[in-house]
Parts: C-alpha cells; structure tokens; sequence
C-alpha cells in the first residue's frame, strides 16, 4: 500500500467505517466474494430503481475493501439505480484519494461490484 | 464396544457376540489418580477387555479378575471393590501411589432392553446427542438400578443413600476459523481426542470436504456470521486460525461477549497488542480482551503446521482441565 493520503482515508474509513451492518427491510442485496484472499461482502439497499434510499454493508474483508464500502454506501444513498450504475473506480480511486496498487485492486473494487449486482437487484418504481 | 462417552451401546457390532459385560467404573480415590472419577472399563464375559480405571498397572488387572468372579455368582449384580495401591515392596523402592481406589462393578444385560444400566446410557447418550450436560445416577450400598437425568436436575439434590454421580459432558467443539494447515493437522489430532470440529473460511477453495475428511462440520460463508449463528457455550472452543485480520477482528467482536470456554488467536505477541488496542477502542474491556489467547498454545518451539496444532490443542486441554495455560 502507498504512502499518504490514500493509506490515511484506508485506516480512517477501516477503523471508523460508515453504514456497517445490516440493513434491515432490504429490498435488494447482493454477496460478493474474492475466492482466493477471503474478502466477502454484502451490500443491502433499500429503496427502488426511482431511489436509493439507503445502503449498508456486511463485511469480513481487509481494510481497503472495508473503506472502499464505506464510501459507496454513502455515495449511492439518494440516487436512481442508472445514476448508482454509473458509478465507477475513477470516481472510487478518487475518493480513496489514490489508486491501490495493481495487487490490491480487486479488494477495493469487489464492493462496487457486489453494489452494482444489489442496484440491479432492485425493484421497479 | 463403549462409545467415546464410555457408555455402553449393545447394538454396537462389537458386542455381536457378548451376552453380558461388567461395568467397572471408578467412584472415588483418595490419593491422587491417574484417571477421572468416572473412568470405566468394560470386561466382557467372553474376555474381552474394553477402556480401563487406571491408565495401566495392578488395579486394572484386579477388576478383571473382580468381573470374572461377578459372572460366577448368580445372585449379584453389583460389587464395591476397594482396592489398595500401597504394595509392599513398590512403596519400599519409591514406585507407589499410595491411597485407596474405589471401583463400582455392575453386571449388565447386553440382551435386556430392561436392564438398568443399558437404559440408562441409552437415556444419556439421547442428552448428549442433544448437546446436554448428563449425569447417570448409581446407588452404591443397595440394590437400586443406575438412571440418567439431565445434569441441570441434580443441582441442589440430596441423595437420601450414598451413591454415584457420572457427570457427562457432551464434547468439545473446536470451532475453526481459517482452513489453512495448521487446521488440516488440527482437525485429525482433535478427533483422536474426541472432539468435534467445525471449519469456518470464506474461501471455497480451502475449505473443502477433500482437504478436512475428519471434520464434522466445514462452513464457507462469511465467518463472522457462522460464528454467530453456531450455539456457543462453555463447551465451544474458538480458534483464529486463519492469521487475517480480516476474519479474526468480525469474529471475536461477536465472541469475546458470548460464553465460550476458550479463545485463541494465531500470531505474534504485537499482533496480540496490536489487536486488543482495536478493540479496546471499539469498547471492549480487558477483562474481555484477556480472554484471547495469543499467541496461541502452549510454547512448544515447533513450527511445522502438525506441531503448532500440537501446542494448541494442549493449552486447549490444560484451559478445559483446570490448569493454567
């Protein structure tokens, strides 16, 4: 992992993650997995395709992942499905402010996938 | 043959061709023994010998005798040996215990679904396989059969003669978190020990039915979430293997407030530290955080994943026999 702010954000979010737990009332959810380093996720949303009205996340996964969670809950709350799809790891690397090395880009990048398959998961208006 | 309970179980194969067994069991010692109270040896009455009262030496070989002579009587079932371990000539040269053992031998009826021992450990065998503390209740002076209650039940009794409490415990649970090779090596020991295991890993690859035959359980999930959802009691063992911050932190957040008889955590003394700091500022106590095991095992000095495994289950033995670990 780099040093500066990217490792900052990292332990910030790792320790004091946002939206951490289950989201009870779910009405979309979707577990994502790396097989061989163990991160395992669930994003759970609430809302409809019109809005996301809130999001949660469960995790048993490093600190990256654990941070990279913590920002897309936060951002997706209050979009439509099509804008939360629209979220991508530019928008993420940024908000890490830093892009994780080539060896820990699928730990950041499994919540965006577990969120997009939970965006997708979710009903119609 | 006796379960891992001991107990007695007639439709066991084994005893195809026994017609009557002697239980011996050993119901008090007044120096110190070699084996638990409750310790029992089966003697068959075609010769066969099953577990034994004492880990080796005279007194076995005197309840087998005892037994043999019990199935020439026809008129007992039942004989309180005493049986003293201060031999001359062993206390001379130094190789003596020393004391009084008491042994309850009680003739069984491995063709009677009526006789009182039989349905006896059939009841507590039912209570253990519902995962429930037993006692088996023997009066010692009269001619009154064994029953098996629940343990709980007994609390606060008094019995109105002397007999014997066996006070059963349902195994250990080892519950794995990390599939890796220590818990491989693991999981094989602890069944030599009778204890159950139970492998956690959110990895699929790794936790698989090839890699861990001898466990009776293998759960790939979100580990934390297993952990929870398992029934844990004093009787749980629970063992961080998998040396990742990742599944050890979620997991003992759950278990460091449920009653589990141990915990233990693969890694340094500073991972230890390093560990406890986070969650002490999450609002854990000491007291709670004390309660891991870290670096966990005894210190052997081995390193390969079969002597590690060796030094864990030891201090898994020494915590759930009182001594200090």
């Amino acid at each position: 992992m780099t040093a500066g702010p990217y490792r900052r954000v990292v332990i910030e979010l790792f320790r004091h993650p946002k939206n951490r737990g289950p989201l009870h009332d779910a009405s979309a959810s979707a577990e994502g997995a790396n097989p061989l380093c163990g991160d395992r996720i669930r994003v759970e949303l609430g809302g409809d395709r019109s809005r996301v009205t809130d999001a949660r996340f469960t995790a048993d996964a490093c600190a990256l992942c654990i941070a990279s969670a913590s920002l897309l809950t936060e951002r997706v709350r209050g979009m439509s499905a099509e804008d939360a799809l629209r979220i991508d790891t530019s928008w993420l690397f940024a908000s890490l402010e830093g892009e994780p090395p080539a060896s820990r880009r699928k730990c950041a990048v499994l919540p965006l996938d577990t969120l997009r398959r939970a965006v997708a998961a979710l009903p119609s208006a | 043959m006796a379960n891992k309970y001991g107990l007695i179980d007639p439709a066991d194969p084994a005893f195809r061709d026994e017609s009557e067994v002697a239980l011996a069991t050993l119901v008090s010692a007044t120096a110190g023994s070699s084996k638990k109270i409750g310790a029992k040896m089966i003697v068959g009455r075609s010769g066969r010998i099953i577990g034994g009262v004492t880990i080796g030496g005279c007194v076995d070989a005197q309840v087998v005798e005892a037994a043999d002579a019990l199935f020439d009587k026809d008129d007992a079932d039942r004989r309180l040996l005493s049986i003293s371990l201060d031999d001359d000539e062993a206390w001379e040269i130094g190789l003596t215990c020393g004391g009084t053992l008491e042994v309850l031998l009680t003739r069984v009826d491995l063709g009677s679904t009526d006789d009182p021992t039989v349905a006896a450990h059939r009841e507590a065998m039912e209570l253990l396989s519902a995962g429930e503390a037993t006692a088996i209740v023997t009066p010692i002076e009269s001619s009154g059969g064994s029953y098996a209650v629940a343990a709980a039940e007994l609390e606060g009794a008094e019995p109105a003669e002397r007999t014997f409490v066996d006070r059963i415990s349902p195994p250990l649970t080892l519950v794995i978190v990390g599939a890796g090779q220590i818990a491989m090596s693991l999981t094989r020991m602890a069944r030599e020990l009778e204890m159950r295991t139970v492998i956690v890993d959110g990895r699929d690859r790794y936790a698989t039915r090839q890699r861990f035959p001898e466990a009776d359980d293998v759960l790939v999930g979100m580990p934390s979430e297993i952990v929870a959802a398992i029934d844990a009691n004093r009787r749980t063992a629970v063992l961080l293997l998998a040396h990742d911050y990742k599944y050890e932190l979620p997991v003992l957040r759950d278990i460091l407030r449920k009653p589990v008889g141990y915990i233990g955590m693969l890694g340094s003394k500073k991972r230890g530290v390093a560990m406890r700091d986070l969650l002490r500022d999450e609002g854990f106590t000491d007291d709670e955080l004390a309660r891991v095991h870290t670096p966990i095992g005894l210190d052997l000095g081995g390193k390969a994943p079969a002597e590690v495994a060796l030094s864990i289950l030891s201090e898994i033995v020494a915590v759930y026999s009182g001594k200090r670990a």
